[in-house]
C-alpha cells in the first residue's frame, strides 16, 4: 500500500467507490486468491460480482456512475480464456466505446476501464485495483471528477 | 375546445406542422409565435413546441398554472432533441419536464399530428408496435468486419445494421416519416425504451465483436489490459455523440459536456458532427426553410469536387425549392388545407419532412414509379478536406469528414 500514501490527500479524498465488476471465473477468482493470501487494496474498491464481464453494458456502467461510483472497471478473463465463448472482448468494444464518448464530452477516459486476471494469482486482480486508482488520480488530477458534471 | 400552441426555440417544423388541427372543426386553435406576447388568459390545453432552456421558466411556470393541460409536442421539448447536442460544448438545453411538472410528451422529430389530436381530446393511444417489426430488412446480427459510414444502396434485404451502417430502428418506435423506406437508418427520434442511446451504443458494440480492440501490458496487474490509444474501433466511429444521442443527449443521464463553447448553439451543434449527416440535420433543424438550407449545403459540396449531378435531380430539387416558397405562403396566411396539400407534395420528392431522400449527388430512393432510378440514384461519395461556401453557409470539414466551423446567417 505504498503507493497510496503518495497520493495527494485532496485527490484521495474524492476517490471514495470505484465500482469493479468481476467476473465470476477469472476476476473474482483471483480476487478471492488474493484474499486467502491476506493481501490488501484499496478501501475504495467495490466488488460487484458478475457471471461475465460480457454482461456489463454501457448501461450498468452510467447507472453506477450516476448513482454515485467515482469509475467503473471490469476485470474479465485473460484474452481468449473466456470461460464462455468472447463476453471479455464483446465487453472490452463497448467500454472502448464509452471511453471515447467520455473524451467526446469533454472528460478523462480513465472513469471506465477494463482489466484481465488470473485465478491462481491474487497479484494480478490487486495490481489491477492499484493501476485503476493510480490512473483515476492521474485523470482527476488533469481534468476534474466526473461529478464535476453529472 | 380551446387550444394554444406556443413556439419556444429552434425550428418552427413542429408549430407549423401543427396548423392542421385546424381540420379538426372541434378545436378552436391559436398560435403563439412569440411566447412573451401571451396575454396570460387561462387555457385548456397548452402546446409547447421547439426546445426550452432554464432561462424560459418564468414564461413555462406561468402557462403551467394557467392551463389544465401542457404537452410537449416534438423532441424538443420533449428531450432537447436535435438541439441538445449542444451540451456537448456546455449549453443548457433541457427536458421540459425537468422545468414544469405534469407534462404530456409526444416524441418524435417531426411529432405526429394524430397523436396530439388524440392527447388533446382525450382518446385512447394506440400501443407502440417496434419500428423493426414494420420494416422490410432482416437483421441476422452476425458480428461485423467494418463500420461503414456510407453505402451502395443496392441490398433492400438486409438490416442496415448488419450492413456496418448504423440505425437505430432496434430501440425505436414505429413513426410516420419513416426514414427507412428511404434507404435512410432510423435515427432513433422516437424512443421504444428508456435511454436508448446507451442501449443502442451496447448493442452496436457487441455487434462490433469482429472489429480488433487494442490492448496493452498491464505493469502492476501483470496481465493484458484494454488500451487507451486509437484502435479500429474508435476509428470507425467518428461521432459516437452525434450517431447515439442524436435526440435522447439530456435524458440518457451523461455528464454535462465540457467541450469549449463557439457562443453561438446552433454552430455548437454542427461541430464535430459528419459530413453524410449533414443534410440530415439540416433538414431537421431547418424548420419551414429546412429545403434551401439542406440544398445550400449539398449544392457548395459538389460544386467544388466537381461530383456530377444529373439533370433529373435539379428538376427534382427546382421542384422542391418551389415548394418551399409555396409552404411560406401557406404558413403566413395561416392556411391548413394549403399546408397539407403542399407537405404531401414535398414528401413525394423528399420522402418525408426531414428530407431523407434527399443526398448529396441525388436522391437516395425512387421518386416516381415511371422514373429510372439510376437517372438520379445517389452513389458513395468521397471525403473531401476542405472549406465549402455558398451563399449564408459556410463549413470546413477535416480529412475525417468531421466538421470543424459552420457559420449559418439566417
Amino acid at each position: 500500500m505504498s503507493d497510496c500514501e503518495a497520493i495527494d490527500e485532496t485527490i484521495r479524498e474524492k476517490i471514495q467507490d470505484i465500482v469493479v465488476f468481476m467476473c465470476n471465473e477469472c476476476g473474482q477468482g483471483s480476487a478471492n486468491t488474493a484474499g486467502v493470501a491476506r493481501m490488501g487494496y484499496d478501501p475504495a474498491i467495490r466488488i460487484v460480482r458478475v457471471q461475465c464481464t460480457g454482461q456489463v453494458g454501457p448501461i450498468q456502467i452510467m447507472d453506477a456512475l450516476n448513482n454515485g461510483a467515482d469509475a467503473v472497471a471490469c476485470v474479465g478473463c485473460c484474452l481468449g480464456a473466456c470461460h464462455f465463448f468472447n463476453g471479455n472482448i464483446l465487453s472490452m468494444h463497448r467500454i472502448k466505446l464509452m471511453k471515447k464518448l467520455f473524451k467526446e464530452l469533454g472528460y478523462s477516459d480513465q472513469f471506465v476501464n477494463q482489466y484481465t486476471s488470473r485465478a491462481a494469482e491474487g497479484e494480478t486482480a490487486v495490481g489491477d485495483f492499484e493501476d485503476i486508482v493510480d490512473r483515476l488520480t492521474t485523470a482527476i488530477k488533469e481534468e476534474g471528477t466526473i461529478k464535476d458534471g453529472c | 375546445m380551446d387550444v394554444k400552441v406556443f413556439q419556444f426555440n429552434g425550428c418552427n417544423k413542429c408549430f407549423n406542422e401543427s396548423l392542421l388541427l385546424k381540420l379538426s372543426s372541434d378545436l378552436d386553435v391559436e398560435y403563439i409565435k412569440d411566447p412573451k406576447t401571451w396575454k396570460e388568459e387561462e387555457i385548456e390545453t397548452a402546446v409547447i413546441t421547439g426546445y426550452v432552456l432554464p432561462s424560459d421558466i418564468d414564461l413555462l411556470i406561468k402557462i403551467r398554472s394557467k392551463a389544465k393541460k401542457v404537452i410537449a409536442y416534438g423532441s424538443c421539448p420533449v428531450s432537447g432533441g436535435i438541439y441538445a447536442l449542444a451540451n456537448q460544448n456546455g449549453h443548457e438545453t433541457t427536458p421540459l419536464k425537468n422545468l414544469v411538472d405534469n407534462v404530456i410528451e409526444i416524441e418524435g422529430c417531426l411529432g405526429e399530428i394524430d397523436e396530439l389530436k388524440s392527447v388533446i381530446k382525450d382518446l385512447e393511444l394506440t400501443k407502440p408496435r417496434k419500428l423493426c417489426d414494420l420494416c422490410t430488412r432482416r437483421a441476422t446480427c452476425e458480428y461485423l468486419d467494418t463500420v461503414n459510414r456510407q453505402i451502395e444502396l443496392d441490398d433492400e434485404e438486409t438490416c442496415f445494421n448488419d450492413l456496418g451502417f448504423l440505425c437505430s430502428g432496434f430501440v425505436a418506435r414505429e413513426c410516420k416519416e419513416r426514414c427507412i423506406d428511404y434507404n435512410t437508418p432510423c435515427r432513433g427520434c422516437k424512443q421504444l425504451v428508456g435511454r436508448s442511446g446507451i442501449r443502442m451504443l451496447g448493442m452496436f458494440g457487441t455487434l462490433m465483436g469482429n472489429i480488433e480492440v487494442a490492448t496493452e501490458h498491464s505493469v502492476k496487474g501483470a496481465t493484458d489490459k484494454l488500451a487507451d490509444e486509437e484502435d479500429d474501433v474508435t476509428r470507425s466511429l467518428p461521432d459516437i455523440l452525434g450517431n447515439f444521442f442524436r435526440f435522447t443527449l439530456t435524458t440518457s443521464g451523461l455528464p454535462k459536456g465540457r467541450i469549449p463553447s463557439s457562443g453561438s448553439l446552433l454552430e455548437d451543434l454542427f461541430t464535430g458532427r459528419l459530413i453524410e449527416e449533414l443534410p440530415l440535420i439540416t433538414g431537421l433543424i431547418g424548420g419551414d426553410k429546412s429545403i434551401s438550407l439542406t440544398l445550400k449545403i449539398i449544392e457548395s459540396y459538389e460544386k467544388a469536387n466537381q461530383m456530377e449531378v444529373s439533370e433529373q435531380t435539379k428538376k427534382y430539387r427546382e421542384k422542391l425549392l418551389g415548394l418551399e416558397e409555396k409552404l411560406h405562403d401557406a404558413i403566413e396566411k395561416e392556411d391548413a388545407e394549403q399546408y397539407k396539400e403542399i407537405t404531401e407534395k414535398i414528401r413525394q420528392i423528399a420522402g418525408n419532412m426531414n428530407l431523407s431522400n434527399v443526398f448529396f449527388g441525388g436522391f437516395k430512393s425512387k421518386i416516381k414509379d415511371e422514373d429510372d432510378f439510376e437517372d438520379y440514384k445517389s452513389h458513395i461519395f468521397e471525403v473531401v478536406e476542405g472549406t465549402y461556401k455558398n451563399g449564408s453557409v459556410e463549413y470546413s470539414i477535416d480529412s475525417e469528414g468531421i466538421i470543424k466551423e459552420i457559420k449559418i446567417k439566417e
